[in-house]
Protein backbone atom coordinates (compact mmCIF):
# COMPACT_ATOMS: atom_id res chain seq x y z
CA UNK A 1 0.00 0.00 0.00
CA UNK A 2 2.58 2.29 1.05
CA UNK A 3 4.86 1.56 -2.02
CA UNK A 4 1.95 2.44 -4.13
CA UNK A 5 1.10 5.98 -2.76
CA UNK A 6 5.56 6.41 -3.41
CA UNK A 7 5.20 4.95 -6.85
CA UNK A 8 1.56 7.34 -7.31
CA UNK A 9 4.21 10.43 -6.22
CA UNK A 10 6.97 9.31 -8.35
CA UNK A 11 5.13 9.16 -11.14
CA UNK A 12 3.38 12.79 -10.81
CA UNK A 13 6.94 13.99 -10.33
CA UNK A 14 7.89 12.25 -13.54
CA UNK A 15 4.83 13.94 -15.24
CA UNK A 16 5.17 17.67 -13.89
CA UNK A 17 8.75 18.21 -13.36
CA UNK A 18 9.90 16.96 -17.40
CA UNK A 19 7.97 19.88 -19.18
CA UNK A 20 9.02 22.27 -16.10
CA UNK A 21 12.40 21.27 -16.85
CA UNK A 22 12.43 21.38 -20.66
CA UNK A 23 10.65 24.44 -20.55
CA UNK A 24 13.17 25.99 -17.89
CA UNK A 25 16.00 24.85 -19.48
CA UNK A 26 15.46 26.46 -23.41
CA UNK A 27 17.24 29.25 -24.57
CA UNK A 28 15.28 32.95 -24.00
CA UNK A 29 13.27 34.29 -26.36
CA UNK A 30 14.50 37.30 -25.67
CA UNK A 31 17.80 38.96 -24.74
CA UNK A 32 18.70 42.59 -23.29
CA UNK A 33 15.76 45.24 -23.39
CA UNK A 34 12.47 45.45 -26.11
CA UNK A 35 12.67 46.50 -29.08
CA UNK A 36 11.07 49.53 -29.30
CA UNK A 37 12.74 50.74 -25.89
CA UNK A 38 16.44 50.06 -27.79
CA UNK A 39 14.92 52.46 -31.15
CA UNK A 40 13.65 54.52 -29.15
CA UNK A 41 16.44 54.93 -26.59
CA UNK A 42 19.14 58.03 -27.08
CA UNK A 43 22.30 56.21 -27.78
CA UNK A 44 25.05 56.48 -24.75
CA UNK A 45 27.62 57.70 -27.70
CA UNK A 46 25.09 60.38 -29.01
CA UNK A 47 26.17 63.37 -28.74
CA UNK A 48 22.90 65.82 -27.50
CA UNK A 49 21.99 67.54 -30.32
CA UNK A 50 22.85 71.30 -31.09
CA UNK A 51 19.91 73.55 -30.33
CA UNK A 52 18.18 74.35 -33.54
CA UNK A 53 18.41 77.67 -35.04
CA UNK A 54 14.96 79.22 -33.69
CA UNK A 55 13.09 81.67 -35.14
CA UNK A 56 13.40 85.04 -34.50
CA UNK A 57 11.08 85.09 -31.60
CA UNK A 58 8.91 88.45 -31.59
CA UNK A 59 8.63 90.57 -28.69
CA UNK A 60 4.93 89.39 -26.74
CA UNK A 61 2.22 92.01 -27.43
CA UNK A 62 4.42 94.11 -29.77
CA UNK A 63 2.98 92.39 -32.87
CA UNK A 64 -0.39 93.14 -33.82
CA UNK A 65 -1.90 89.45 -34.69
CA UNK A 66 -3.61 89.72 -38.23
CA UNK A 67 0.05 91.27 -39.38
CA UNK A 68 3.04 89.13 -38.34
CA UNK A 69 6.21 90.25 -38.39
CA UNK A 70 8.34 89.47 -41.03
CA UNK A 71 12.10 89.05 -39.12
CA UNK A 72 13.43 86.12 -41.78
CA UNK A 73 16.23 84.61 -42.78
CA UNK A 74 17.18 85.29 -46.06
CA UNK A 75 15.01 82.96 -48.27
CA UNK A 76 16.58 80.35 -50.07
CA UNK A 77 16.18 80.00 -53.84
CA UNK A 78 16.93 77.74 -56.17
CA UNK A 79 16.59 76.82 -59.86
CA UNK A 80 13.60 74.96 -59.95
CA UNK A 81 14.28 72.93 -63.38
CA UNK A 82 13.34 68.95 -63.06
CA UNK A 83 16.66 66.88 -61.59
CA UNK A 84 17.45 63.52 -60.98
CA UNK A 85 18.80 62.83 -57.35
CA UNK A 86 21.99 60.95 -57.50
CA UNK A 87 20.61 57.21 -55.82
CA UNK A 88 22.66 57.33 -52.18
CA UNK A 89 25.37 54.11 -52.91
CA UNK A 90 23.99 51.23 -50.69
CA UNK A 91 25.95 49.40 -48.08
CA UNK A 92 27.15 46.06 -49.54
CA UNK A 93 28.32 43.61 -46.63
CA UNK A 94 26.76 42.58 -42.97
CA UNK A 95 29.16 40.53 -40.22
CA UNK A 96 27.94 39.24 -36.85
CA UNK A 97 31.40 37.43 -35.84
CA UNK A 98 30.05 36.15 -33.13
CA UNK A 99 27.38 34.24 -34.81
CA UNK A 100 29.48 32.99 -37.77
CA UNK A 101 27.52 34.97 -39.82
CA UNK A 102 28.88 37.21 -43.22
CA UNK A 103 26.77 37.84 -46.27
CA UNK A 104 26.36 40.20 -49.11
CA UNK A 105 23.81 43.19 -48.58
CA UNK A 106 21.13 43.92 -51.53
CA UNK A 107 19.46 47.24 -51.85
CA UNK A 108 15.66 46.12 -51.46
CA UNK A 109 12.00 47.98 -51.84
CA UNK A 110 8.52 46.93 -51.32
CA UNK A 111 6.76 43.88 -51.99
CA UNK A 112 3.53 44.07 -54.23
CA UNK A 113 1.76 43.03 -51.13
CA UNK A 114 3.36 45.63 -48.84
CA UNK A 115 5.60 43.92 -47.12
CA UNK A 116 9.29 44.57 -47.00
CA UNK A 117 10.81 43.13 -50.43
CA UNK A 118 13.60 39.93 -49.26
CA UNK A 119 16.71 38.32 -51.18
CA UNK A 120 15.26 35.33 -52.95
CA UNK A 121 18.91 33.90 -52.18
CA UNK A 122 19.02 33.18 -48.44
CA UNK A 123 22.83 33.69 -48.41
CA UNK A 124 22.18 37.31 -49.13
CA UNK A 125 20.19 40.07 -46.97
CA UNK A 126 18.33 43.09 -47.97
CA UNK A 127 18.78 46.67 -46.93
CA UNK A 128 15.63 48.64 -47.01
CA UNK A 129 16.08 51.47 -49.36
CA UNK A 130 13.88 53.66 -48.17
CA UNK A 131 15.29 54.32 -44.93
CA UNK A 132 18.37 55.41 -43.89
CA UNK A 133 21.94 53.61 -44.66
CA UNK A 134 23.40 52.04 -41.39
CA UNK A 135 25.07 55.01 -39.70
CA UNK A 136 22.58 57.82 -40.65
CA UNK A 137 19.54 58.73 -38.50
CA UNK A 138 17.22 56.97 -38.10
CA UNK A 139 16.54 52.81 -38.21
CA UNK A 140 18.50 51.02 -41.32
CA UNK A 141 16.77 47.93 -41.85
CA UNK A 142 18.57 44.64 -42.68
CA UNK A 143 16.09 41.32 -43.15
CA UNK A 144 16.65 38.18 -45.22
CA UNK A 145 14.99 34.81 -45.26
CA UNK A 146 15.92 31.99 -42.10
CA UNK A 147 15.66 29.40 -44.48
CA UNK A 148 13.97 27.84 -48.03
CA UNK A 149 12.15 24.42 -48.74
CA UNK A 150 15.33 24.19 -51.58
CA UNK A 151 17.95 26.32 -50.08
CA UNK A 152 17.98 25.26 -46.67
CA UNK A 153 18.84 27.95 -43.80
CA UNK A 154 19.77 30.91 -44.36
CA UNK A 155 22.33 33.88 -43.58
CA UNK A 156 20.23 34.87 -40.94
CA UNK A 157 19.61 31.54 -38.85
CA UNK A 158 22.11 31.95 -36.19
CA UNK A 159 20.30 35.20 -35.54
CA UNK A 160 18.19 33.88 -32.75
CA UNK A 161 20.71 33.22 -30.05
CA UNK A 162 22.32 36.45 -30.65
CA UNK A 163 23.80 37.64 -27.29
CA UNK A 164 23.55 41.44 -26.01
CA UNK A 165 26.86 42.73 -26.00
CA UNK A 166 27.67 40.89 -29.84
CA UNK A 167 29.21 43.15 -32.33
CA UNK A 168 27.81 43.47 -35.51
CA UNK A 169 29.62 45.03 -39.01
CA UNK A 170 28.00 46.79 -41.93
CA UNK A 171 30.85 47.52 -44.99
CA UNK A 172 29.55 50.80 -46.64
CA UNK A 173 30.07 51.38 -50.43
CA UNK A 174 32.86 52.97 -49.88
CA UNK A 175 34.61 50.33 -47.80
CA UNK A 176 34.13 51.96 -44.91
CA UNK A 177 33.27 50.00 -42.29
CA UNK A 178 30.20 51.03 -39.50
CA UNK A 179 30.20 48.81 -36.07
CA UNK A 180 27.92 48.60 -33.65
CA UNK A 181 26.29 46.34 -30.40
CA UNK A 182 23.56 44.36 -30.31
CA UNK A 183 20.95 45.79 -26.95
CA UNK A 184 17.98 43.75 -27.34
CA UNK A 185 16.49 40.63 -29.08
CA UNK A 186 12.69 39.54 -29.04
CA UNK A 187 10.43 37.06 -30.66
CA UNK A 188 7.66 39.20 -31.73
CA UNK A 189 4.36 37.72 -33.35
CA UNK A 190 4.39 38.88 -36.96
CA UNK A 191 0.64 40.59 -36.36
CA UNK A 192 2.08 42.96 -33.51
CA UNK A 193 5.16 44.08 -34.81
CA UNK A 194 5.91 48.00 -34.20
CA UNK A 195 6.76 48.41 -37.81
CA UNK A 196 6.20 52.36 -37.09
CA UNK A 197 9.49 51.99 -34.77
CA UNK A 198 11.45 49.41 -36.95
CA UNK A 199 11.27 51.35 -39.80
CA UNK A 200 11.12 54.98 -38.30
CA UNK A 201 13.40 57.33 -40.22
CA UNK A 202 14.45 59.64 -37.49
CA UNK A 203 15.47 59.80 -34.05
CA UNK A 204 19.40 58.16 -33.19
CA UNK A 205 21.08 55.92 -35.24
CA UNK A 206 20.02 52.39 -35.29
CA UNK A 207 20.34 49.09 -37.09
CA UNK A 208 17.53 46.55 -36.95
CA UNK A 209 18.60 42.87 -38.03
CA UNK A 210 15.18 40.76 -39.02
CA UNK A 211 14.35 37.55 -39.81
CA UNK A 212 11.94 35.25 -38.99
CA UNK A 213 11.19 32.41 -36.08
CA UNK A 214 9.39 30.80 -33.23
CA UNK A 215 7.08 27.90 -34.68
CA UNK A 216 6.68 26.91 -38.30
CA UNK A 217 2.84 27.17 -39.15
CA UNK A 218 2.94 24.26 -42.12
CA UNK A 219 -0.57 25.52 -43.63
CA UNK A 220 0.64 28.97 -44.06
CA UNK A 221 4.01 28.02 -44.82
CA UNK A 222 5.33 30.58 -42.45
CA UNK A 223 6.86 31.81 -38.95
CA UNK A 224 4.75 32.92 -36.48
CA UNK A 225 6.97 35.39 -35.07
CA UNK A 226 9.84 38.01 -36.62
CA UNK A 227 13.33 37.59 -34.82
CA UNK A 228 14.18 41.23 -34.34
CA UNK A 229 17.88 42.38 -32.88
CA UNK A 230 18.76 46.19 -32.23
CA UNK A 231 22.11 47.29 -32.36
CA UNK A 232 23.41 50.71 -31.20
CA UNK A 233 26.39 52.88 -32.74
CA UNK A 234 29.74 51.90 -31.45
CA UNK A 235 31.88 54.55 -31.18
CA UNK B 1 -8.02 55.48 -61.97
CA UNK B 2 -5.61 53.68 -64.62
CA UNK B 3 -3.02 51.34 -64.60
CA UNK B 4 0.54 52.48 -64.30
CA UNK B 5 3.06 50.61 -66.71
CA UNK B 6 4.58 48.34 -64.38
CA UNK B 7 0.82 47.04 -63.38
CA UNK B 8 0.48 48.65 -60.59
CA UNK B 9 -2.51 50.65 -59.53
CA UNK B 10 -2.86 54.48 -59.45
CA UNK B 11 -4.81 56.51 -57.41
CA UNK B 12 -5.72 59.63 -59.35
CA UNK B 13 -7.19 62.73 -56.95
CA UNK B 14 -8.28 65.42 -59.28
CA UNK B 15 -8.18 68.68 -56.97
CA UNK B 16 -8.84 72.01 -57.72
CA UNK B 17 -6.92 75.66 -56.67
CA UNK B 18 -8.70 76.24 -53.08
CA UNK B 19 -8.61 79.97 -54.23
CA UNK B 20 -9.13 81.64 -57.46
CA UNK B 21 -6.40 83.41 -59.33
CA UNK B 22 -6.13 86.72 -58.90
CA UNK B 23 -5.90 89.84 -61.14
CA UNK B 24 -3.36 92.71 -60.82
CA UNK B 25 -5.54 94.03 -57.68
CA UNK B 26 -7.59 91.41 -56.94
CA UNK B 27 -7.81 90.20 -53.47
CA UNK B 28 -8.29 86.83 -52.17
CA UNK B 29 -8.14 84.77 -49.04
CA UNK B 30 -6.31 81.53 -48.61
CA UNK B 31 -8.46 78.85 -47.83
CA UNK B 32 -7.10 75.75 -46.39
CA UNK B 33 -9.85 73.52 -45.42
CA UNK B 34 -8.29 70.29 -46.77
CA UNK B 35 -5.39 70.59 -44.94
CA UNK B 36 -4.20 68.07 -42.36
CA UNK B 37 -2.77 69.91 -38.99
CA UNK B 38 0.96 69.71 -38.86
CA UNK B 39 3.35 69.02 -35.97
CA UNK B 40 4.17 72.93 -35.28
CA UNK B 41 1.10 74.57 -34.64
CA UNK B 42 2.14 78.07 -34.65
CA UNK B 43 3.90 78.16 -38.18
CA UNK B 44 3.06 77.50 -41.55
CA UNK B 45 5.37 76.61 -44.56
CA UNK B 46 5.42 78.56 -47.89
CA UNK B 47 7.35 78.77 -51.05
CA UNK B 48 7.18 80.85 -53.89
CA UNK B 49 7.47 79.79 -57.76
CA UNK B 50 7.91 82.23 -60.40
CA UNK B 51 6.87 81.25 -63.47
CA UNK B 52 5.55 84.33 -65.24
CA UNK B 53 8.50 84.24 -68.09
CA UNK B 54 11.01 87.20 -68.82
CA UNK B 55 10.08 88.95 -65.90
CA UNK B 56 12.08 89.22 -63.19
CA UNK B 57 10.37 90.34 -59.82
CA UNK B 58 10.80 91.60 -56.18
CA UNK B 59 8.50 89.62 -53.86
CA UNK B 60 7.05 92.26 -50.71
CA UNK B 61 5.24 90.65 -47.57
CA UNK B 62 3.45 92.81 -45.65
CA UNK B 63 5.32 95.92 -47.17
CA UNK B 64 8.94 94.32 -46.31
CA UNK B 65 10.72 92.84 -49.39
CA UNK B 66 10.99 89.24 -49.01
CA UNK B 67 12.89 87.99 -52.01
CA UNK B 68 14.90 90.36 -54.24
CA UNK B 69 15.32 89.86 -58.00
CA UNK B 70 13.59 86.80 -58.17
CA UNK B 71 14.17 84.98 -61.40
CA UNK B 72 11.43 82.95 -63.84
CA UNK B 73 11.61 79.24 -63.75
CA UNK B 74 13.16 79.90 -59.72
CA UNK B 75 11.69 78.72 -56.22
CA UNK B 76 12.28 80.46 -53.41
CA UNK B 77 11.68 78.73 -49.97
CA UNK B 78 10.34 76.99 -47.91
CA UNK B 79 9.39 79.54 -45.78
CA UNK B 80 8.14 79.06 -42.08
CA UNK B 81 6.09 81.23 -41.75
CA UNK B 82 3.80 82.17 -38.33
CA UNK B 83 0.61 81.93 -39.83
CA UNK B 84 -1.58 84.90 -40.11
CA UNK B 85 -2.63 87.06 -43.00
CA UNK B 86 0.00 88.60 -45.48
CA UNK B 87 -0.27 91.83 -47.87
CA UNK B 88 1.81 89.81 -51.22
CA UNK B 89 3.07 92.16 -53.71
CA UNK B 90 5.02 91.94 -56.85
CA UNK B 91 7.33 94.03 -58.44
CA UNK B 92 9.35 94.85 -62.05
CA UNK B 93 12.88 93.89 -60.20
CA UNK B 94 14.34 97.09 -60.99
CA UNK B 95 11.54 99.10 -58.85
CA UNK B 96 13.58 100.97 -55.83
CA UNK B 97 10.66 99.81 -53.33
CA UNK B 98 6.83 98.80 -53.28
CA UNK B 99 5.71 102.35 -53.49
CA UNK B 100 4.75 102.48 -57.02
CA UNK B 101 2.24 100.01 -59.02
CA UNK B 102 2.92 96.72 -58.29
CA UNK B 103 2.27 94.27 -61.06
CA UNK B 104 0.50 91.66 -59.03
CA UNK B 105 -0.69 91.81 -55.50
CA UNK B 106 -2.91 90.08 -53.13
CA UNK B 107 -4.30 91.28 -50.25
CA UNK B 108 -4.84 89.81 -46.85
CA UNK B 109 -3.74 86.48 -47.81
CA UNK B 110 -4.57 84.16 -45.00
CA UNK B 111 -1.68 81.72 -44.32
CA UNK B 112 -2.87 79.42 -41.16
CA UNK B 113 -0.61 77.14 -38.99
CA UNK B 114 0.09 74.27 -39.86
CA UNK B 115 -0.47 74.92 -43.88
CA UNK B 116 2.50 74.16 -46.49
CA UNK B 117 1.42 75.74 -49.68
CA UNK B 118 3.01 77.05 -53.01
CA UNK B 119 2.47 80.09 -53.80
CA UNK B 120 2.61 80.25 -57.59
CA UNK B 121 2.91 83.62 -60.24
CA UNK B 122 2.16 82.48 -63.38
CA UNK B 123 0.52 83.07 -66.70
CA UNK B 124 -3.16 82.15 -66.92
CA UNK B 125 -4.61 80.18 -70.17
CA UNK B 126 -5.13 83.87 -71.66
CA UNK B 127 -1.65 84.92 -71.16
CA UNK B 128 -2.40 87.13 -67.80
CA UNK B 129 -0.24 87.13 -64.73
CA UNK B 130 -1.66 86.21 -62.18
CA UNK B 131 -0.84 84.64 -58.25
CA UNK B 132 -2.25 81.25 -57.27
CA UNK B 133 -1.95 79.50 -54.02
CA UNK B 134 -1.87 75.72 -54.10
CA UNK B 135 -1.89 73.34 -51.14
CA UNK B 136 0.21 71.02 -51.03
CA UNK B 137 -1.00 67.40 -49.70
CA UNK B 138 1.72 65.91 -47.02
CA UNK B 139 -0.92 63.31 -46.48
CA UNK B 140 0.79 59.86 -46.48
CA UNK B 141 1.68 57.52 -49.16
CA UNK B 142 1.91 53.45 -48.96
CA UNK B 143 5.50 52.60 -48.26
CA UNK B 144 7.62 52.67 -51.72
CA UNK B 145 5.33 54.97 -53.23
CA UNK B 146 5.29 58.60 -54.00
CA UNK B 147 2.80 61.18 -54.75
CA UNK B 148 3.28 62.98 -58.37
CA UNK B 149 0.91 66.02 -58.49
CA UNK B 150 1.03 68.23 -61.68
CA UNK B 151 -0.18 71.71 -61.85
CA UNK B 152 -1.11 73.28 -65.15
CA UNK B 153 0.15 76.87 -64.80
CA UNK B 154 1.40 77.73 -68.61
CA UNK B 155 -0.54 80.27 -71.26
CA UNK B 156 -1.72 76.70 -72.83
CA UNK B 157 -5.03 74.92 -73.12
CA UNK B 158 -5.84 71.83 -71.65
CA UNK B 159 -3.34 69.22 -71.45
CA UNK B 160 -2.31 65.22 -70.92
CA UNK B 161 0.54 64.63 -68.90
CA UNK B 162 2.16 60.74 -69.69
CA UNK B 163 4.91 58.86 -67.97
CA UNK B 164 7.27 56.32 -69.88
CA UNK B 165 4.52 56.91 -72.89
CA UNK B 166 1.05 56.31 -70.57
CA UNK B 167 -1.18 58.89 -70.43
CA UNK B 168 -1.51 59.63 -66.40
CA UNK B 169 -3.36 62.65 -65.96
CA UNK B 170 -5.50 63.87 -68.81
CA UNK B 171 -7.32 66.67 -69.26
CA UNK B 172 -5.91 69.24 -67.16
CA UNK B 173 -6.43 73.01 -67.48
CA UNK B 174 -5.28 75.93 -66.18
CA UNK B 175 -4.81 76.81 -63.22
CA UNK B 176 -5.64 73.15 -61.84
CA UNK B 177 -3.51 70.00 -60.49
CA UNK B 178 -3.95 66.33 -59.98
CA UNK B 179 -2.07 63.88 -58.01
CA UNK B 180 -1.45 60.02 -58.54
CA UNK B 181 0.25 58.02 -56.07
CA UNK B 182 3.41 56.10 -58.33
CA UNK B 183 5.85 53.61 -57.54
CA UNK B 184 8.92 55.38 -55.99
CA UNK B 185 12.03 56.05 -59.16
CA UNK B 186 12.62 57.99 -61.87
CA UNK B 187 9.69 58.59 -65.01
CA UNK B 188 10.20 60.14 -68.19
CA UNK B 189 7.30 62.41 -68.28
CA UNK B 190 6.02 64.62 -70.86
CA UNK B 191 3.41 66.94 -71.50
CA UNK B 192 1.60 66.88 -74.67
CA UNK B 193 -1.93 68.79 -75.97
CA UNK B 194 -5.04 67.09 -74.66
CA UNK B 195 -6.19 64.40 -76.16
CA UNK B 196 -2.97 64.37 -79.16
CA UNK B 197 0.74 63.28 -79.41
CA UNK B 198 1.41 66.88 -79.63
CA UNK B 199 4.52 66.98 -77.49
CA UNK B 200 4.34 70.67 -75.99
CA UNK B 201 7.22 69.77 -73.12
CA UNK B 202 9.75 67.13 -72.24
CA UNK B 203 10.14 65.03 -72.07
CA UNK B 204 11.80 65.52 -68.96
CA UNK B 205 13.60 62.41 -66.17
CA UNK B 206 11.83 62.90 -62.89
CA UNK B 207 12.30 61.56 -59.86
CA UNK B 208 9.16 60.69 -57.32
CA UNK B 209 10.61 60.37 -54.01
CA UNK B 210 9.42 57.44 -52.18
CA UNK B 211 7.39 58.88 -49.41
CA UNK B 212 7.26 62.34 -50.62
CA UNK B 213 4.96 64.50 -53.11
CA UNK B 214 7.22 65.44 -55.80
CA UNK B 215 5.18 67.96 -57.61
CA UNK B 216 5.78 69.24 -61.27
CA UNK B 217 4.81 72.67 -62.45
CA UNK B 218 3.92 72.82 -66.58
CA UNK B 219 4.44 76.66 -66.92
CA UNK B 220 5.39 79.22 -70.04
CA UNK B 221 4.06 80.52 -72.70
CA UNK B 222 4.14 80.11 -76.58
CA UNK B 223 6.26 83.16 -77.57
CA UNK B 224 8.77 82.29 -74.26
CA UNK B 225 8.81 78.49 -74.51
CA UNK B 226 7.30 75.71 -72.01
CA UNK B 227 9.06 74.69 -69.20
CA UNK B 228 8.51 72.41 -66.48
CA UNK B 229 9.43 73.40 -62.74
CA UNK B 230 9.84 71.17 -59.82
CA UNK B 231 9.33 70.89 -56.06
CA UNK B 232 9.54 68.46 -53.73
CA UNK B 233 7.03 68.14 -50.21
CA UNK B 234 7.77 65.59 -47.62
CA UNK B 235 4.50 63.50 -47.15
CA UNK B 236 4.32 61.06 -44.69
CA UNK B 237 6.32 57.97 -45.42
CA UNK B 238 4.60 54.78 -44.27
CA UNK B 239 6.50 51.13 -42.75
CA UNK B 240 6.43 48.04 -45.26
CA UNK B 241 3.13 45.74 -43.95
CA UNK B 242 5.27 42.79 -42.57
CA UNK B 243 9.06 41.14 -42.85
CA UNK B 244 8.72 37.57 -44.47
CA UNK B 245 11.39 35.45 -43.77
CA UNK B 246 11.31 31.79 -44.36
CA UNK B 247 9.17 28.97 -45.94
CA UNK B 248 10.85 25.49 -44.94
CA UNK B 249 10.44 25.39 -41.01
CA UNK B 250 14.04 24.10 -40.33
CA UNK B 251 14.81 26.65 -37.68
CA UNK B 252 11.28 26.79 -35.91
CA UNK B 253 11.54 26.83 -32.16
CA UNK B 254 9.83 23.02 -31.92
CA UNK B 255 7.43 21.63 -28.91
CA UNK B 256 8.95 19.25 -26.57
CA UNK B 257 10.83 16.84 -28.27
CA UNK B 258 8.98 13.19 -28.37
CA UNK B 259 11.26 11.50 -25.81
CA UNK B 260 10.71 13.93 -22.93
CA UNK B 261 6.61 13.77 -24.19
CA UNK B 262 7.12 10.25 -23.57
CA UNK B 263 8.35 10.60 -20.14
CA UNK B 264 5.67 13.01 -19.49
CA UNK B 265 2.87 10.17 -20.31
CA UNK B 266 4.37 7.52 -18.18
CA UNK B 267 5.02 9.34 -15.55
CA UNK B 268 0.94 9.88 -15.64
CA UNK B 269 0.43 6.51 -16.60
CA UNK B 270 2.80 5.31 -13.74
CA UNK B 271 0.22 7.87 -10.93
CA UNK B 272 -2.51 6.20 -12.28
CA UNK B 273 -1.91 2.47 -12.16
CA UNK B 274 -0.18 3.45 -8.42
CA UNK B 275 -3.25 5.47 -7.43
CA UNK B 276 -5.89 2.99 -8.66
CA UNK B 277 -3.47 0.12 -7.20
CA UNK B 278 -3.59 2.36 -3.25
CA UNK B 279 -7.36 2.63 -4.09
CA UNK B 280 -8.50 -1.36 -4.36
CA UNK B 281 -6.02 -2.14 -1.73
CA UNK B 282 -8.41 -0.05 0.80
CA UNK B 283 -11.83 -1.35 0.01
Amino acid sequence: MRSSVVAMVLGLVLAIGTPITWALTRPDATAGTTVEQAIDAPSPSAVPPSPAPSAAPSPSGAVPPTVPALDLPPVPIRDAAPTVAAPVPPPVRLSLPAQGVTAPLDAVGVSPDGQMELPEDVDRVGWYRFGPVPGDDGSAVLAGHVDDREQGLGALAPLRTTEVGDVVVVTGATGAETRWQVVSRELITKQVLPLDSIFNREGPPRLVLITCGGPFIPELRSYRDNVVVVAEPLP
Amino acid sequence: MTVHPNGRNVTVNKTRPIALTVGATGAFALLFAATPALADSHTATLSVLHAIPETPVDVYANGERLIDDFEPGTLAGPLTLPGGDYDLALYPADAEDASGEPLLQAMDVSVPAGANATVTAHLTEAGEPALTPFVNDTSAVPAGEGRLTVRHVAAAPAVDVRAGGEVIIDGLVNPNEESVTVPAGSVSADVVVAGTDTVAIGPADVTVAEGANTIVYAWGSADAGYELATQTVQAGASAPTGVPGGSAGLAADEGMPAPLVGLTVAGLAGAAFAGRKYATSRV
